[in-house]
This record gives C-alpha cells, structure tokens and sequence, in this order.
C-alpha cells in the first residue's frame, strides 16, 4: 500500500511517498528559502507562484525516487491545513487532480499531527498516550496524542513561534535568512548567562508561551548597548536568547507531561533541528527517565513524507476526504480526523 | 477527442467536457473564493455525466488569466497534476483571449475588462475576424482612469465586457461606450474547450509544467507573520 503526501502549508514545496505505513520510499523537499531570504520571512504570494512552478517537477522527483508509478499510488494525502491558504490551495488542488486522474482516495491531513507521525518512519509504530513539542517557524504548539490515537492542543505560542522569532532576531543582527540555524551556529561561541534575556509566562499555569517580549528585549538591549557605545557581543546575544527560548520550550514542555503523566516526548518541526533544544530535552528526559523521540532532520521540518505517514494512518482507519475538501489555515486538531 | 476544461480566473469557476462539435457536460459556480471546493467535485460530476473515466479523456485546456491570483491557481494546479497524472497534452490559453471569443459576433472593437481587485482591471482590446477575434493590444494591468483613457483614444464605438464593465459600470459610463451585462461577464470553460479543440487536433500543446497563470502583478512582498493564525498558526519549519 503505497501513499503519496503532498505539503506546500508554507515555504516548503515537499513530496513524500510511504509504504505500508512505516516504510519511507521517497521524500523530496524543494525548499524556497532562497526566494523568501530577500524579506526575511516568508511572503505568502511568493509561496504560492513557487509552490504552482514546483510542484509537479516535485512530484516526478519523488515518484523516480520511489521507482514506482503514479498509477502505483493507492492513495493521495495533503496537508489542509493549518498554514498559508494560498500555499495549501495549490497543494490540494493538485492532489485532488491526482485522485481524480487515477480514482484513488483523497485523505487531507492536519499539519500538526502530521509531523508527530513522522516519528513512526523512524521510530515504528507510536505507542500512545505521548506528549509532543512542534516547533517550527509557523507553529510552536504543545499537544498530546492520547491513548486512543486522538490528539488535542494543550497550548502553544500566543505570539511568534519560535522560528519565527529566531528569523527576526537574527534579521536584526545581520544574519542571514532562515535564521535558526544561523542563530544556532553563532550560539556555540556564545554565553548563554551574558544577558539575561525575559522568559515570559515560565510560571504561569498554562502551556501557553509568548516570545514577542523576548524578541523585543533583545533588540531594546542592542540598542541600549549602541546609544552608550558599547560594542555588543552577538554570540552572547545568540546564545542567551537562544538560551531563553529554549529554557520556556523545554519547561513548559516537561510541566506538561508531568502534570499528563506522560512518559514519551516526540520533538518535531523545523525548530527541533536547533543543536541546543536537542541536547537540553536529550538530558532533561534522561535525568526524568522520559523517553525522547526526535526523527531526523528531514523528518522534523516541513516534508511530505510525514503527510504520507499521517494519510496512510488515517486510511488504515477508513478515514478519506470528499473531493470537495477546503483548506483550512486555522486547522484545529480536531477529534474527527482520530486514527483510533 | 475529450477535452476537459477548467476556467478559475475570476469569481466564477466552470469546468466543461467538449469534444470537436459539443459539449458533453459543464458546471460552473458564480460564488467567489469558492474554486477550492468546486473545481475538483465538479469535473468528477462531469466525467459522471458524460459517462467517461478520467483515462479517456484526450488533453486538459485551462485558462491561464490574467485574473484573481488564488482561484487560478486552483484551476492550473488541477489542469497540471491531472494532465501530469494522466500523461496528456495540455493547453493554457489567456482567459480574457477566452471572454472575448464569446464576443466574436460583435462587429467592431470589444475591451475585455477584469477586476484585478485592489482598484485596478486587467483588459485587452479585440477584433472579431472570421471564426474567431483578434488580440489588438497587449493585456494590460491598470486603473479605471488609464483603461477610460485607452477607450476615449480608439476613436471608434467599443462594447467593454468582462466583470469589470459591471464592477466598474459608472465611471465606463462617463466614457462613450457600450457595456455588456452579466450574460458574457465571465470566461466559460465550454467556450475555452470549443478553443482548445484545434489546438489539440494541430498539436499545438504544452507540457504540464509550462502551464503558469499570467500574473502581470509582482507579488506583494507583505510577510506572512501576520498572515499565519496565532495559537495555531500554520506552516513553515
Ligand atoms: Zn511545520
């Protein structure tokens, strides 16, 4: 049973295709970083002329890749949301002709979700309940995946995202675009305890997270620093607000699990590929005696791989979409798309 | 010979099945931001209707715009992934070249105008000849005024079609011409099929790839941070 997963909910024109559920056969990423590097942030117009320009090269990409077929394919999955409508549209409706040209089963699949089961084509089989951290440019949310294979959102940011504020942290210091990982590198010869950077809400009783004060601190303090003449050290800069955000993903994260009784931990989205939120959850959930999941890189930011896995689970459970499925950029995770 | 067609360049959405001398099947939707949920639905229903599977179908026409950015790309993606599935020919064609074939009866100049929304109208002039009309000016993106001015400068009686005639039917009428109603107000995907037919018969196709919608506007280069839903925001890793 072959499933072919299609995402373009941002900057990412991506193609994966799955085997039997857990087997990974292809997955293409046709990144637009290049494109969006000029503004420093995605452009949603952008996006999309580049997702409708990529998407079927993509596509045959990932089909030799596989060496199969598209008449191969048992079924189309895609991301519906949640993301930039415009970018989901040209997704959708491409996987709609797809399932059209070949009368194959239609499964649109939330984002969110999508990149926790990433985790099974590495991992196998997910053994619920277990708590997940997605974090990315687009979204930073806290949700649980219960036993019964539902999830649910215990909160996340009510401001930026976590990458979304690296990207604007690093625009301000003269770093290059996207800025995580520009962030990351210029951290390690940094002092994360040179300044101390706000960590908002740590100690309220949400899962909730805000990190536009943060951001804001960090450029109020440079620009402190350049009125009084002081040349400011941007590697302690990266590496304490980089520290910042780390310590309120990994603390909220962990209250969460304790206070769900949760014991696995799946890390996923762009964000997780950052070397400092790897390394603290990595010893955090060693000293607890959690178990962490974190897939490899090209299984943790935006691919279609993991909506392959995602579709592939909701159609092992007869869960397919009508042809008339609409984008939502607001995508809950809804308890009616539940495997289980 | 099955053509199927898809015309998304404005509000209103129609897919059609043609072949040389009929339609077999349409649909089309006058809702606007609807394509999305229309589009794919649609074709099923006339591949329904005409009794025939998607594999015999023989090309895939579109309209490539100029027009409304978001419903176009609804039509291009489903016309590429279709053609690309099904390994057909394909053929893109301006959708106001289209519009203005639905006004090939009309003697004399026709403006074929198009909200472009944001205060600005997509138009191009034509000339019906036998069998068909001729494009007489280039497709053009600009404000009411400049499209008045174009008008007032030909010199000669020119019927103004397309939704921006009832958009914009006021300030035309300050301006000595005539404005079609809503009956050829929209690109039909029937009429783009009926287009597309000698095309596919000439061969004269294109590959699935080289189907890209006429933009003639650069993309505004607002950032999606304010774009994205908060709590749950989608996208970008
Ligand atoms: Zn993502």
């Amino acid at each position: 049973m072959l499933v072919l997963g299609i995402e373009t909910s941002c900057d990412e024109t991506a193609v994966g295709i799955v085997e039997d559920r857990f087997a990974l056969r292809a997955n293409i990423i046709a990144s637009q970083a290049e494109l969006h590097a000029p503004f420093g942030g995605v452009v949603p117009e952008v996006a999309a002329r580049a997702h409708l320009a990529q998407l079927v090269p993509t596509v045959d990409h990932a089909l030799v890749s596989a060496g199969v077929g598209l008449s191969d394919i048992d079924a189309i999955a895609v991301t519906a949301g949640p993301g930039l409508a415009g970018a989901l549209l040209v997704g959708v409706s491409a996987a709609k002709g797809m399932a059209l040209a070949h009368d194959v089963p239609l499964i649109g699949v939330n984002h969110l979700r999508a990149h926790v089961e990433a985790a099974q084509l590495e991992y196998g089989e997910l053994e619920p309940p277990l708590l997940a951290l997605v974090v990315s440019g687009g979204h930073t949310s806290i949700v649980v995946m219960d036993a019964d294979g539902r999830f649910r959102q215990l909160g996340g940011t009510i401001d930026d995202a976590a990458g979304e504020a690296f990207d604007k942290i690093a625009r301000f210091i003269g770093l290059g675009y996207p800025g995580g990982p520009e962030i990351d590198r210029l951290a390690q010869q940094g002092d994360p305890t040179a300044f101390a950077f706000p960590r908002a809400m740590l100690h309220d009783d949400s899962y909730d997270l805000s990190l536009s004060g943060l951001k804001t601190a960090v450029i109020r303090e440079l620009r402190r620093l350049e009125a009084a003449g002081e040349q400011p050290d941007l590697a302690d800069v990266a590496a304490s607000f980089q520290e910042a955000i780390v310590d309120v993903q990994v603390a909220k994260t962990l209250r969460a699990a304790g206070a769900e009784g949760l014991d696995q931990i799946v890390l996923a989205g762009g964000v997780a590929a950052n070397s400092r939120l790897r390394a603290r959850f990595a010893a955090e959930c060693e000293a607890n005696g959690q178990r962490l999941i974190v897939p490899s890189i090209p299984l943790c930011t935006d691919n279609g791989a993991m909506v392959a896995a995602s579709g592939a689970n909701l159609l092992a459970a007869g869960v397919t979409s009508d042809l008339g499925l609409a984008v939502d950029p607001n995508l809950a995770l809804a308890a009616a798309d539940a495997t289980a | 010979m099955y053509v199927l067609a898809i015309e998304t360049s404005t509000s209103r959405s129609s897919v059609a099945i043609v072949d040389q001398d009929r339609v077999l099947a349409s649909a089309s939707l006058g809702i606007p931001r609807r394509h999305g949920e229309f589009v794919a639905p649609a074709i099923g229903f006339c591949l329904t209707q005409a009794e025939l599977s998607a594999e015999r179908l023989t090309g895939i026409a579109v309209g490539l715009g100029p027009g409304l950015f978001t419903g176009l790309r609804v039509g291009i993606a489903t016309a590429q992934s279709m053609a690309a599935s099904l390994q057909l020919p394909a053929v893109g064609m301006s959708s106001l070249d289209v519009l203005a074939f639905q006004a090939r009866y009309v003697p004399g100049l026709v403006a074929v105008v198009v909200d472009a929304r944001r205060g600005e109208l997509f138009w191009a002039l034509y000339r019906s000849l036998p069998g068909g009309v001729q494009r007489q000016s280039g497709l053009r993106l600009g404000r009411i005024d400049q499209l008045t001015a174009e008008l007032e400068s030909q010199g000669e009686d020119v019927l103004v079609i397309g939704d921006g005639s009832l958009v914009y039917r006021r300030e035309l009428q300050v301006v000595d011409v005539e404005l079609a109603g809503p009956d050829i107000a929209w690109p039909d995907a029937a009429v783009l099929g009926e287009l597309a037919v000698p095309r596919f018969i000439r061969e004269e196709t294109q590959r699935p790839t080289d189907l890209q919608p006429i933009y003639l506007r650069e993309p505004d280069a607002e950032l999606g941070w304010e774009e994205r839903g908060r709590l749950y925001g989608g996208g970008r890793t």
